[in-house]
């Protein structure tokens, strides 16, 4: 999936991943990988501004702590992030839905395919 | 080898852990704790790349690449994490330090003049124009503006010396201006690339430079009107070389303490 579309849904996909528990930045790409089965390509680096973000609206808390013999930020869900999970990711099933609806299924003997360039002509 | 760590640099890690702190922004502690995140972040994608077969080199850049450019780290856009942005900034910062040094010691030379004034009287601060390039009117409106002088010259010389007065005590609320501005900004930009786009003690330097420089021809003027003039006019360049020789002083000691603050112990 394009990083740029990724961009929009990464808070929600975040808060997701560390309701499952606590944290590193490191942990997070990896599970967010994982459990996308590494559909999602995005710059790790760009992980740390969201998570800080989301720290700073409350949403997510950090504490330092040493793991696997390294200093470490470890992010855990706040009670105002797992309650902005659980309404982001109502909207988004009620979105995903209504796209879903819409694109609708193509009819029995029918698949999808590009115009072609003379097709509005 | 792929490619990727083929072009690396020696430690690709530690070249983009140097690159990410010079554009990173923000206090001290926002700096160092990104900084030590990211820093563990790479080492562990590089050991589970070494784990996967990779050697050192190739992990490091393979860590690299996918972490992204610094820019998305730091969480804005290239445009505002580029050097060009924080050497604006640091010439912005000493622009303001400068200029703002400079008008206040116009001030202080408004000072030196009003002492001038009191001693010497306004010939001596002030020298009257070619009696060819006034006209009465002028004198009539310099007349006017004190009542106590019948001589148009005198009142010509009174104006001229309220003007310099008037204009130095300008000079020094916009100087004070300035500075309130410089420590302003200064508090805002605290990020680390903003400090070091512009070697330690630029400002002081060229502060002292400029100040020093203006002395010298402010007091080759005062000197020469001494000498040719027998002083009439000659307070006003005195008065500017003295605050000017004491903006060199201050700018002086300033990057006297700046080098001993930064140079290696």
């Amino acid at each position: 999936m394009r990083a740029e579309r990724l961009k929009g849904h990464l808070d929600l996909l975040l808060m997701s991943v560390l309701s499952r528990g606590p944290g590193h930045g490191y942990e997070v790409i990896t599970r967010l990988r994982e459990r996308s089965d590494g559909a999602f390509e995005l710059a790790e680096g760009t992980v740390y501004p969201a998570l800080h973000r989301l720290e700073e609206a409350g949403l997510l808390a950090s504490a330092w702590a040493v793991a696997s013999g390294r200093r470490r930020r470890i992010y855990r869900l706040t009670p105002a992030g797992a309650a902005a999970l659980a309404d982001q990711a109502e909207q988004w099933r009620e979105f995903s839905g209504s796209v879903a609806r819409v694109l609708g299924t193509p009819a029995a003997g029918m698949t999808w395919r590009p115009l072609s360039r003379g097709a509005l002509a | 080898m792929t490619r990727h760590a083929a072009d690396a640099p020696a430690d690709a890690v530690e070249d983009y852990l140097d690159r990410l702190l010079v554009t990173l922004s923000g206090s001290p502690r926002q700096v160092r704790h990104t900084l030590a995140e990211v820093e563990a972040h790479l080492h562990d994608a590089v050991a589970e790349g070494m784990a996967a077969g990779l050697t050192e080199p190739e992990a490091q850049a393979q860590a690299v690449q996918r972490m992204g450019p610094v820019t998305g780290v730091t969480g804005q856009p290239a445009g505002l994490a580029r050097p060009s942005l924080a050497l604006a900034r640091r010439l912005t910062l000493t622009a303001a330090l400068i200029g703002g040094a400079g008008l206040v010691a116009v001030g202080g030379a408004g000072l030196v003049a009003r002492a001038l004034l009191a001693v010497k009287g306004d010939a001596y601060l002030t020298a009257p124009w070619p009696q060819a390039s006034y006209t009465r009117a002028d004198c009539a409106r310099w007349l006017a503006g004190d009542p106590g002088t019948h001589s148009c010259v005198a009142a010509m010389l009174a104006d001229h010396a309220g003007d310099f007065l008037l204009q130095a005590a300008a000079a020094a609320l916009l100087g004070l201006l300035a500075l309130a501005g410089y420590f302003a900004l200064r508090r805002r930009w605290r990020d680390r690339a903003t400090l070091t786009a512009l070697p330690s003690g630029t400002a002081e330097a060229l502060g002292t430079a400029l100040a020093a420089v203006a002395a010298v021809a402010c007091f080759a003027v005062a000197f020469d009107t001494e000498m040719t003039q027998r002083g009439i006019g000659a307070g006003e360049p005195w008065s500017l070389g003295v605050a000017a020789a004491a903006a060199a002083a201050v700018f002086a000691v300033a990057l006297r303490r700046t080098l001993r603050r930064t140079s290696p112990a």
